[in-house]
């Protein structure tokens, strides 16, 4: 599995491969990296001419005025209730999406029936509906039935989005587990379902965490639907409010930078969590 | 008290049959081997047994329970399967302890079974280690050791040494015929290797396409076998089956080939002349005159130029041709033969197979 | 073979759950939505909801320049960026390939992109490309390339490009870290035999490594056709489909019509024509998918 480059001998050579890696790293982290220092920025700084790079004077300020800490500041935005709010749908839906496309991947993955490939591919047909095009009616629907703007809502539907991809993953991690162990399992004398969850469900727990992961930043990051299904403090999310921060032609870039960072950071730790088993789920979904 | 009862037992997947209402009864700790070619449905026969696929139509009999409906577990059967199966998230010990777990049994009699099962199979040493960390032979007796470790009413084995290299698979071979004289069980032992079944079974069962061909002990199946398909399938190498047609030579039955050699039938074949039969004929029945067992009866004697040979050390197999067919020939105590050598051949013709050539069923009475 | 021993209605029990969620989230909206796109559905007049116009709002569509530009800009911006994300996530991968050290610590880096919100990337790159306060105009400043901001969001050809660059930014690792899962799998007898029968490296790469990226690469491609638009979100935040129009895409046009000028029926005609677009694209790739699957012996 490790280095096999194409031989490189000349020393140019590989001077030249590092500075590209480097580049591209930089261009990868930089956008990143910026909008970070800025939100420790105070506003002269970010409007300062000729610009200043390095942070001169760090501050914390910019997080206290989002969360309406500071005093003599405009008024204070709902971040904190944001920030639950995008924690609770998430976390919700996560744990749905989880259970049950755990249950459909298992199915796909150990039983044969009528109409599994067509059903397979409609599960991944009903992930390819843009979010915009899909807002539109359920905003129609919602709204009729009590939906719009409330936490349930939302959780709902991402539900509905991250199940598809859930049952993909989890189905060709399951399908890596040789039926032979649950055979064994009900040899020893473990019903099916004792089976499961003693043999099949360990055996799979890395691919189903990565797949929890791939479903909360879905439901994390999303924007198109949570703009248009959700209106107030009830039910908004982090990235909806980060456009509260715009208005027609100003836009509060210490503040938006401040909740940016917020919503980075959840992404960041999951990356470095799971950076592995993400790869492998990608790969190993699609290729087996 | 454990013997197995099949009656009229038939699997089908949708239209397709597999096992064709198959008959054969196990007597208790008896070590019976369903052999044959792959896609004859010894296996599916086996976990039929086990519980692992449901039964169509017929029953299966364990002890005196009729065990259709029942699933694994309620079987008592324990399975040793082509891959272990061995559960790569627990270690040696809980794998092995894992059923008892789930049956239940405290923790210190699990402990104590674990620990007995490890003794008999040499595993102590490896008790901590995961599935991953241990050697295709470990895994085999950990596996085994899974197996016995419940005390179960009947063992099944699921072609468990096709994945070992030959040596290794030799001596997995005797020790699991050493585990079974020293735990007495119903073993049902599935495999498509021939000398695992002559040298492990009390009685070999052969299969194909979903019947039972032949069932009989190791040497019935291999000095009296039914027909053509368990002729050739037992035995290494293989016999030889060559066309003849069926001639009188003086006042008794003999076989003119298709080269013109005629030879004489043994005593007891019940055929008519003209009729189309194959010979079977094994290489330990045709050697160089001096290079075999000495004969019990009659001989034929034949002067054949031999193409090739094969030097094994303690026989060398030969390569000549008889009727159509090449053939092998065996020569004990064996001398360099360069090929091209013609040598004098002793057919034992007491020990020849006579079958029809239409339906391959055996002549001999 | 596996068991079969449970009855025939478990797969479908095991299944009825995600089937029921998907039916009222999105087959339900999705019929609603057909409907409503032969209807004068306007958003401040609920019962307009029941007046059925036919195909109009499709006409309509038809006759819109607007729609045109629209649609036509959207497949451009679709065509352009995934190929270009393909490439450079090839050359990214090979290079990363290249490198025997910290592959893990590049790989993170390579990550983070992905791990961003959609809307997140749209304010980062709003704010990089800002002409008075961004970090391009900043250092073209510094280096004296510039005496006079560039407007880049705000002038009608350099919007979409930036546009473009965010979202080839956002993307790019997708294909690199897939295509860098590829390079590893790759096995090494048949570059072996290559190189033995006389292969340079640009010919083991044009015959061997390619070929065998090809399922990388369409596993890829379907994975992005699936949420391309989510660029919707970027739009949103950087130019929101000014100036003028330059950079409205199907989606912010229907965003717009639907809910800024409460014309649902027309919206929900153009949203099936972007679904329709949606599912083409992806069974496209899936295809190409299967085929690439099947000519490769399947891929292990």
């Amino acid at each position: 599995m490790s280095g096999r480059p194409l031989t490189i001998e000349k020393p140019w050579q590989r001077w030249l491969i590092r500075l590209g890696v480097f580049l591209a790293m930089a261009i990868l982290c930089v956008p990143g990296v910026w909008v970070v220092l800025t939100a420790f920025r105070p506003n002269v700084e970010i409007l300062a001419r000729p610009p200043v790079w390095i942070p001169q004077d760090p501050t914390l300020n910019n997080f206290l005025g989002i969360f309406g800490l500071l005093p003599a500041q405009q008024q204070g935005l709902p971040v904190a209730r944001y920030f639950l709010n995008s924690v609770v749908i998430s976390l919700t839906s996560t744990a749905v999406a989880i259970l049950l496309g755990m249950m459909g991947g298992y199915a796909f993955a150990r039983y044969r029936f009528r109409g599994k490939g067509a059903l397979f591919v409609s599960f991944m047909l009903s992930r390819t509906v843009p979010g915009v095009a899909l807002s539109l009616p359920l905003f129609i629907v919602w709204s009729r039935i009590g939906l719009l703007d409330t936490s349930l809502g939302l959780i709902i539907v991402y539900l509905a989005i991250n199940i598809p991809f859930t049952v993909w993953l989890t189905d060709g991690f399951f399908r890596q587990i040789p039926v032979d162990l649950s055979e064994a399992a009900q040899i020893d004398g473990c019903t099916r379902w004792q089976a499961f969850w003693k043999i099949e469900f360990p055996l799979a727990r890395s691919g189903l965490a990565s797949a929890a992961i791939f479903a909360f930043l879905t439901s994390w990051n999303e924007y198109a639907l949570a703009s248009q299904l959700t209106r107030t403090t009830a039910s908004k999310t982090m990235p909806v409010g980060l456009m509260d921060f715009t208005a027609q032609f100003t836009v509060d870039w210490s503040g938006m930078s401040a909740m940016a960072v917020l919503i980075i950071i959840p992404a960041l730790l999951l990356t470095f969590v799971v950076q592995k088993h993400l790869i492998a789920g990608l790969t190993f979904g699609g290729v087996k | 008290m454990a013997e197995i009862k099949l009656t009229k037992v038939v699997k089908r997947y949708g239209a397709l049959g597999v096992v064709h209402g198959i008959d054969l009864s196990i007597a208790h700790n008896e070590f019976v081997v369903l052999v044959g070619p792959s896609g004859c449905g010894k296996s599916t026969t086996l976990r039929m047994i086990a519980g692992l696929e449901d039964i169509s139509d017929g029953e299966i009999r364990i002890g005196n329970r009729v065990v259709n409906g029942l699933p694994p577990r309620d079987r008592n059967v324990s399975m040793v399967f082509q891959n272990y199966a061995l559960y790569p998230h627990m270690n040696v010990r809980e794998n092995l302890g894992f059923g008892l777990g789930i049956a239940k049994v405290p923790a210190p009699e699990i402990e104590r079974r674990v620990n007995q099962a490890a003794e008999i199979l040499g595993l102590q040493p490896y008790m901590d280690r995961l599935p991953a960390n241990l050697s295709g032979g470990q895994r085999q007796r950990v596996a085994m050791g899974r197996a016995i470790v419940r005390d179960p009413d009947v063992f099944l084995f699921d072609e468990p040494l096709s994945n070992l290299d030959a040596k290794l698979r030799g001596q997995m071979r005797v020790e699991i015929k050493k585990l079974h004289q020293r735990v007495k069980t119903t073993v049902v032992y599935v495999t498509h290797d021939q000398v695992e079944a002559m040298t492990l079974a009390d009685r070999i069962v052969i299969m194909r396409d979903g019947h039972i061909e032949q069932v009989g002990t190791p040497a019935e199946v291999f000095e009296r076998p039914v027909n053509v398909f368990v002729a050739g399938f037992i035995g290494s190498p293989p016999m030889n089956l060559i066309d003849a047609v069926v001639t009188t030579e003086g006042l008794r039955p003999a076989a003119r080939l298709a080269d013109g050699v005629v030879v004489p039938l043994p005593a007891g074949v019940s055929v008519s002349e003209g009729q189309r039969i194959t010979l079977g004929l094994r290489p330990d029945d045709i050697t160089p005159q001096g290079h075999g067992m000495p004969g019990t009866g009659e001989t034929l004697r034949l002067e054949r130029e031999v193409a090739l040979a094969e030097p094994l050390g303690t026989e060398t197999i030969l390569f000549t041709r008889l009727g159509d067919k090449e053939i092998q020939a065996k020569m004990l105590n064996p001398r360099v033969v360069t090929p091209g050598e013609t040598l004098p051949f002793v057919v034992d013709l007491a020990r020849l197979h006579v079958f029809d050539a239409a339906d391959g069923r055996s002549l001999k009475a | 073979m596996t068991l079969f021993r449970s009855p025939r209605a478990v797969p479908y029990l095991l299944l009825t759950p995600a089937l029921v969620v998907i039916a009222a989230v999105i087959l339900v909206p999705l019929a609603v939505s057909l409907w409503s796109s032969f209807t004068a559905y306007n958003l401040t007049r609920p019962a307009t909801l029941y007046s059925f116009v036919g195909l109009r709002n499709y006409a309509r569509l038809l006759n819109n320049a607007d729609f045109w530009w629209a649609f036509g800009r959207t497949l451009v911006f679709i065509t352009v960026t995934l190929n270009l994300e393909l490439v450079l996530g090839l050359g990214l991968a090979l290079l990363v390939n290249q490198v025997t050290m910290g592959r893990k610590v590049l790989r993170t880096i390579m990550m983070f992109p992905m791990m961003f919100s959609p809307i997140l990337v749209g304010f980062q790159f709003k704010y990089i490309f800002n002409d008075a306060v961004g970090l391009v105009n900043n250092a073209l400043f510094d280096l004296g390339l510039i005496t006079q901001p560039i407007p880049w969001l705000v002038d009608g050809t350099l919007a979409p490009l930036s546009i473009m660059a965010a979202e080839i930014w956002m993307s790019t690792s997708v294909f690199a870290i897939l295509l860098l899962a590829g390079l590893l799998a790759l096995p090494k007898e048949p570059i072996e035999a290559a190189k033995v029968d006389g292969c340079g490296p640009i010919q083991v790469f044009r015959h061997i490594t390619l070929p065998f990226l090809m399922p990388f690469i369409f596993i890829a491609m379907t994975i992005r056709s699936l949420d391309v638009a989510r660029a919707y979100d970027m739009v949103r935040i950087m130019t929101n489909g000014g100036p003028a129009g330059r950079t409205e895409l199907l989606w912010t046009l229907m965003a717009r019509v639907g809910y800024q000028n409460s014309q649902m029926g027309m919206a929900n005609a153009m949203g099936y024509v972007s679904i329709l677009t949606s599912i083409l694209f992806t069974v496209y790739f899936y295809r190409k998918l299967v085929v690439a699957r099947r000519y490769m012996g399947g891929v292990e």
